[in-house]
């Protein structure tokens, strides 16, 4: 991982067309500006894990008649 | 072709009604292709059952038909890679957590699957909406069922919340 130090109002160019800003720092918290082309998602990675967690518990091994008596089918068996 | 999978048997899917996702879901990236199975005729839930991977299917509900507000704008690098040029074209379905022995409901309303309906293009799309939760209770109606209910559920009342 390359490691840069960087002040408030500095930023890195990340590429030819993402820019990192560092707006503001306050005790263990910063807060960057993210200059990036549209067609490049950024998002904050507890949501990615989140989703992924998610993902994960619902693909578990549950089957078709235990999810049709969770939602009440009429027609389940 | 023949997709074989743990819930449905073997099934015969038509080839041009496959779902191919640029990337498989979160935690699924590898698994890109899926098809879509009807839970029950008279349900309005369905199974994306990937092709590859027999066991790998995630129930899908249609989140408007729980959630009246629920509009979403996919991100234009999201429209991109599942080309989509008209909003209509957009089948938008939310993924279904069942838990706790089936007495937990939830819908992943922060991230959905868009497919491309034309193109049979998809894409878990993660909106950049915090109204919107990984984790959505979603309350099933179950009106018509009431009886089947209390015949299959010795407690239905503790999962009628």
């Amino acid at each position: 991982m390359l490691v840069l130090a960087r002040k408030v109002g500095q930023s890195i160019v990340i590429s030819d067309n993402i820019e990192l800003l560092v707006i503001e720092v306050r005790g263990d918290q910063v807060r960057l500006g993210i200059d990036a082309p549209k067609s490049i998602p950024v998002h904050r990675k507890e949501l990615l894990d989140r989703i992924r967690a998610e993902n994960v518990k619902a693909s578990a091994d549950v089957d078709v008649d235990a999810v049709s008596r969770a939602l009440g089918d009429v027609s389940a068996p | 072709m023949k997709v074989v999978t743990t819930r449905f048997g073997v099934l015969e899917i038509d080839d041009s009604s496959v779902i191919r996702m640029s990337r498989g879901p979160l935690g699924f990236e590898d698994q890109t292709d899926y098809c879509l199975i009807q839970h029950r005729p008279d349900t309005s839930f369905r199974w994306l059952q990937s092709i590859d991977e027999p066991s790998l299917a995630f129930v899908v509900a249609d989140p408007s038909e729980f959630f009246a507000d629920y509009d979403i704008e996919v991100p234009d690098s999201e429209t991109g890679i599942l080309r989509l040029k008209n909003p209509d074209d957009a089948l938008v379905l939310t993924i279904v957590t069942i838990s706790d022995g089936g007495s937990r409901i939830t819908a992943n309303l922060a991230a959905p699957i868009v497919i491309n309906s034309r193109e049979l293009i998809g894409l878990q799309v993660i909106l950049q909406d915090n109204r919107y939760s990984v984790e959505q209770p979603l309350v099933v109606n179950r009106d018509r069922s009431t009886a089947d209910e209390a015949r299959q559920d010795p407690k239905p009342a503790a999962r009628a919340a």
